[in-house]
């Protein structure tokens, strides 16, 4: 019960910044079914695509015919593999991991809770339950996005609930593995601001060798390194299942960072 | 000012708990120990040492003051007993547990006040209480009486706290510390911040708490309240612990001090009457330890013309700056350890 009140407390702070980003992710995936059919759906997409000079299409990464064989679906998936859904994905979750454990250290605000008695294995699994429920959050608001447009622009085809359940669970996992490592870094550490370096730093390198191992023979054998590689938006929404090694290692990611970060808490000295 | 008979009647209360009060102590087994102990605690950074063989015993239902200059230790002493800091070597028990091992059943019981700073700003005074007296899992039954004697109102409750000034913030966290009733209360600059009125109330209720068979640890760099409101105190330097007892005790270590004025000069051989403090040839002025017995310097200086005389007694303060002296020799005010001469 104790976990649950320090839970719901987490949650209640930076709350405005959460909403705001959750808002953005929601228009950011609402926006992309109703561009798609104003351009005439996925063979009208296709067809600009085929326009594309070569070089170009290479750095959209995009298979020939890909819209062809993965129809609206494929479409919709795209705006999931956006830098901005990126970008807005790990901003509310390296914010979440850097405010709590690191940043409470730094304003001294964990010894309200330490002090009490609460063991710091009760304060540290409350800030996992709040990274699953913030990961569960953005997961759902992105969908809750393209449903939404889905149903505004009337799209040529649905999704089905399958696709959406996928869809919820593959991201659910990126957010995941993307907080275990920053909540594991937070937990070392003492300050916000060195969680956020660390975690942006980390995050853009990542995401960079995912990009550029497509492009670039010699990273390639770097690609399976980064955790982007195993964010598959097109297999739940076209093929609607999340491959078992992505969801081994994104799960398994997530976990090893939240256990690493536990281990640290509950042996660390604590400044406050 | 607390006089000395007044802090044996204080003694002797805190021997004789109120029993309208229910007993809250951490566990039956452990209710015969100290409050908190040190037992040769060390902790080191690298090479830097901020505990070094740290003992220290605080009896239950007393008021112990923990003196000490900056970066003596206090703070990283404080820290490892509520479990924040792992001690490097050494025992540190609370309430009779290990206050690293078996932390969370010995906090159960004590009240520690955090630094002003370390509240949710974006939480309303109610609601910080509400959410301390949740966690901490007992009821508030000292929180009206707490609220009552710090002055801090129900509009002030209902406010944000990033409206509330240092002081409010400092009341608040005050009240968060005690609302519970804890067996033992631990107080890192209490006063810091309140007015002189609620700072009085404090102390009073402090000093409840204490009748009430209650501890209170608390460190202060206000010599005059820990004198008031401390029976037992306690002096660390350089991580170690450098003086003990009771404020009685640690006082008597210092002789009464004269301060005669003359009209003339000041006379040849008066340095004679004992350890000569100052000599202000100017002013006419010249400071003396003396013993207990005022009648041999009666007898010395009747033959003079005095312009003043008066017999200083020894305060806190000529312990607290023995030992701060060496740390700060700025800060350092004219008296001396025992057995210095300062001539």
């Amino acid at each position: 019960m104790t976990m649950l009140r320090i839970s719901a407390r987490l949650l209640r702070r930076g709350l405005g910044g959460t909403l705001m980003l959750l808002l953005g992710i929601t228009l950011f995936e609402l926006i992309n079914p109703v561009i798609g059919t104003s351009i005439g759906g996925s063979d009208a997409v296709q067809g600009l695509f085929d326009q594309l000079p070569p070089g170009m299409r290479a750095i959209t990464q995009v298979q020939p015919d890909f819209f062809i064989q993965s129809g609206f679906a494929g479409f919709v998936a795209l705006g999931y593999t956006h830098p901005v859904y990126f970008v807005l994905v790990s901003s509310a979750v390296v914010g979440f991991g850097s405010r709590t454990l690191a940043g409470e250290v730094e304003s001294g605000i964990l010894a309200l809770t330490l002090s009490r008695p609460v063991s710091r294995r009760a304060i540290y699994l409350a800030r996992v339950l709040d990274l699953g429920l913030l990961a569960l959050a953005l997961a759902a608001a992105g969908a809750l996005g393209t449903w939404v447009g889905i149903l505004i622009a009337d799209a040529p085809s649905d999704l089905s609930a399958r696709a959406y359940i996928m869809l919820i669970g593959a991201s659910w996992l990126l957010a995941w593995s993307i907080g275990g490592l920053v909540l594991g870094a937070s937990a070392a550490a003492s300050t916000t601001g060195r969680v956020v370096g660390w975690a942006t730093g980390v995050l853009v390198i990542l995401y960079f060798i995912d990009y550029f191992a497509e492009l670039w023979s010699p990273l390639e054998p770097f690609g399976p390194l980064s955790i982007f590689r195993y964010f598959d938006p097109v297999a739940a929404l076209v093929d609607n299942r999340i491959p078992l090694v992505n969801l081994i290692v994104l799960a398994g990611v997530g976990i090893v960072g939240v256990v690493a970060g536990l281990l640290v808490f509950e042996r660390r000295d604590l400044a406050i | 000012m607390l006089g000395f008979d007044d802090e044996e009647v204080c003694a002797r209360v805190s021997r004789d708990p109120d029993p309208s009060t229910p007993s809250i102590a951490a566990s039956p087994d452990h209710h015969h120990e100290p409050a908190l102990e040190f037992r040769n605690v060390f902790k080191t950074y690298g090479s830097i040492a901020a505990l070094n063989d740290l003992s220290l015993n605080v009896e239950r239902g007393t008021i112990h003051g923990f003196l000490g200059p900056n970066g003596a230790g206090k703070t990283t002493a404080i820290r490892i007993l509520m479990g924040f800091l792992k001690a490097s070597n050494g025992t540190t028990r609370l309430l009779g547990l290990d206050a690293w091992r078996d932390g969370v059943a010995a906090r159960s019981n004590v009240g520690y006040l955090v630094t002003a700073d370390a509240l949710y700003p974006d939480m309303s005074g109610n609601d910080q209480l509400a959410f301390a007296a949740d966690i901490s899992g007992r009821e508030s039954v000292l929180r009206k009486r707490a609220l009552d004697a710090l002055e801090l109102g129900p509009d002030a409750l209902g406010r944000r706290l990033g409206t509330y000034s240092k002081g409010m913030r400092q009341k608040l966290a005050i009240t968060a510390a005690l609302q519970h009733d804890p067996e033992l209360l631990v107080l890192d600059e209490p006063s810091d911040g309140l007015d002189p009125l609620v700072q009085q109330h404090l102390e009073e209720l402090l000093r409840e708490r204490q009748q009430a068979g209650r501890t209170v640890f608390m460190s202060s760099h206000d010599l005059a309240e820990v004198e008031r409101t401390c029976q037992q105190v306690a002096v660390i330097r350089n991580g170690g612990l450098v003086a003990s007892g009771t404020t009685k005790e640690l006082s008597r270590q210092y002789q009464r001090t004269a301060i005669i004025r003359f009209r003339d000069s000041i006379p040849d051989g008066i340095d004679q009457l004992g350890t000569v403090v100052s000599v202000d040839r100017e002013r006419k002025v010249i400071e003396v330890r003396i013993g207990d017995d005022v009648n041999p310097l009666i007898r010395q200086i009747a033959k003079e013309d005095i312009a003043s005389l008066a017999i200083r007694e020894p305060q806190l303060q000529d312990v607290f700056f023995s030992y701060y002296g060496e740390a700060d020799n700025a800060s350092r005010p004219e008296t001396s350890p025992p057995g210095a001469d300062s001539k």
